[in-house]
């Protein structure tokens, strides 16, 4: 990598700086015991306390992040699918219109996706809660995942398939010891980014919770309304910190699959 | 593949862990049916302890739900697919519901302890009799001001909102009604006024205004006046009582010509599956002990005389937040205008906020 020049530097840094400030700023205050964000009078960890003397607060981080892992691993499951779906078709017209539908999905605007799903699961009676979110967060995160699958499949080459059947395998081989392995790579991210999306979203959800379940994203915004308390403060923190621990858990997972496909010839 | 079947099953592992983590730490009880209360509440609007003193005294479990708006409550409600048994919305939000007959009448014989909340805040024209709500907290309009910067003004007239000296210094709250209201309360007249000449001399009064007003916001209102960077606003007495908490340094003040009355009410709403839970925790909230707990927490007004007997004497005789019997008098509760009037007065409002340059 080329030597970054002084002022590229001193820009990157600054860049960073406006971007990271709000979130460090917010989790300072979060050990502030002053109980409101103006003057830091002294260090403490009852805000972080509260949260978890807060039985009802932590069932709901505990319902985030299940509803993030299901939701993501369900949509990396269909998404991975339809991508292979979608690059097996041989009709070019049929595969750039489900490209498009993939595509107006990612882009049509959260607020209309989660009212419709209001109606549609009241409709067919489904009742407001765990299923209700779950399945409206699958539903936003496939086309995500198509999307990030799509690009290692189409880099495939194709002869790779064609010898492996010329050499006796089944197509089922072909599925599980050529493609799969080949676009794990696209797969991580996506699930990764269906993760964090899920983990995130506020305008979705905010229709279909009910019943008591709830996510984080919604009641912060609840809690919101009668001023921030630092206990909002204190919960972001932790939020963070599972944040970025799913950062690293991506990097390490990534940098071993690397290690190794580098390690053969 | 071998790494991805190591991640799926590490996926399904955590979740099924987490599961039973959530499970363990929210069930104490059976869940669902006959044994739980579910209820619907702004955000930080009642003291936990008293959800967990209810489960105990009771052996029903709480399912608790916050909203943030009076607007997406009821949605939630009316669309189905919910089973709230107690709600709290805001008095004009209950005149709504009881149209659209979301509303469960009360069954007021599981309500004993309603013989404590006093008698001043029942049977209102939103909810005649009580048939369908009870009091939850209550509060009025009036001005939070710093002292430092205002001079002299005390803010026992809303006319001296108009005093030169705070020239860009006023924020109002963005609603209709209660912006309109101080107008028309200003000249004396009623703010629910439905004689047009009325109307258009409070607008013309607003208009007048106009040169004071630095802005028409939100909730954000809040932080702006807790960090000094607001020196007068407009507000419920609810989110003043907030701000004093947080900057002592500020004051709030009702205004002598009148003011509005507002209220949160506990109703049942028609999705509920629990009756018997659901009178049982209205009955609840209005012990006395529970009531003065958790106006304690809250910091807003309660209705509750009892209670109010075992709170701390300086902040039940704060008349900036318990008005005495004759300031009552000059209170008036939002009546429900009708579309064509409720229209007149959003007109009027834009029509004040176009003459803020």
């Amino acid at each position: 990598m080329n030597k970054l020049s002084t002022s590229a530097k001193i820009y990157l840094t600054l860049v960073f700086i406006v971007l990271y400030a709000p979130i460090f700023y917010l989790i300072f205050y979060s050990f502030n015991s002053g109980g409101s964000m103006n003057n830091f009078e002294s260090f403490t960890l009852e805000h972080y306390q509260a949260v978890f003397e807060d039985s009802r607060l932590i069932v709901i981080l505990i319902n985030t992040v299940i509803v993030a892992l299901l939701s993501a691993f369900i949509s990396t499951v269909i998404g991975t699918l339809g991508a292979i779906g979608i690059v097996s078709l041989k009709d070019a017209k049929m595969r750039n219109t489900l490209l498009s539908l993939n595509n107006v999905l990612i882009v049509s605007p959260d607020v209309i996706i989660g009212a419709s799903f209001l109606i549609l699961f009241t409709m067919i009676g489904i009742k407001l809660g765990f299923v209700s979110v779950l399945l409206a967060h699958v539903a936003f995160s496939v086309p995500i995942v198509v999307l990030m699958v799509l690009p290692k499949l189409l880099e495939m080459n194709s002869s790779l398939i064609d010898a492996a059947l010329d050499l006796g395998a089944t197509k089922k081989d072909v599925m599980m010891r050529v493609i799969l392995p080949y676009i794990q790579p696209g797969i991580f991210a996506g699930f990764f980014l269906a993760l964090t999306y899920s983990l995130d979203d506020f305008a979705v959800t905010f229709f279909v919770t009910g019943n008591g379940f709830s996510t984080l994203s919604v009641e912060i915004y609840s809690m919101a309304r009668a001023g921030i308390s630092l206990t909002v403060n204190a919960i972001s923190g932790l939020v963070f910190l599972v944040t970025i621990l799913v950062v690293i858990g991506y990097y390490v997972m990534t940098s071993r699959t690397r290690k190794r496909t580098e390690g053969r010839p | 593949m071998k790494q991805l079947i190591q991640a799926t099953i590490a996926i399904l592992v955590v979740s099924a862990l987490l599961f039973y983590a959530a499970h363990t730490l929210s069930a104490s009880g059976g869940n669902s049916g006959k044994n739980t209360v579910t209820i619907f509440n702004w955000g930080e609007y009642i003291d936990p302890n008293l959800l967990k003193q209810f489960e105990k005294e009771t052996g029903m479990r709480v399912i608790y739900e916050t909203f943030d708006s009076n607007e997406a409550m009821m949605t939630k409600i009316q669309q189905g697919g919910t089973a709230y048994d107690i709600a709290i919305p805001s008095e004009y939000m209950i005149e709504k519901m009881k149209e659209e007959k979301l509303l469960l009448p009360l069954d007021k014989s599981k309500i004993p302890n309603l013989k404590n909340i006093d008698p001043y805040f029942l049977d209102l024209p939103f909810d005649e009799d009580n048939q369908y709500s009870i009091p939850y907290f209550w509060g009025t309009v009036g001005i939070v001001y710093n002292p430092n910067y205002v001079g002299d003004l005390d803010f026992s007239s809303w006319n001296d909102l108009w005093d030169p000296s705070l020239k860009r210094k006023v924020f109002l709250v963005d609603g209709a009604r209660e912006v309109m209201g101080m107008g028309l309360n200003s000249l004396g007249y009623s703010l629910n006024s439905l004689d047009n000449q009325q109307l258009r001399q409070a607008t013309d009064k607003l208009i007048t205004l106009a040169p004071n007003i630095k802005a028409i916001i939100g909730d954000e209102i809040t932080p702006l006046m807790i960090n000094n960077e607001a020196t007068v606003a407009l507000t419920w007495s609810g989110q003043a009582a907030d701000m004093l908490s947080e900057n002592e340094e500020l004051d709030f003040a009702v205004p002598q010509e009148g003011s509005n009355l507002w209220f949160d009410n506990m109703v049942i709403p028609k999705t509920s599956k629990n009756l018997e839970g659901a009178h049982a925790f209205i009955n609840f909230m209005l012990k006395a002990e529970s009531g003065a707990q958790n106006a304690d927490y809250v910091g807003y007004s309660t209705p509750n005389l009892a209670a109010m007997a075992l709170m701390d004497e300086e902040v039940v005789t704060d008349e900036r937040f318990y008005p005495s019997e004759e300031q009552r008098d000059t209170l008036e509760v939002y009546k429900n205008l009708g579309p064509d009037y409720l229209g007149k007065y959003n007109e009027l409002f834009l029509e004040f906020k176009m003459s803020i340059r």
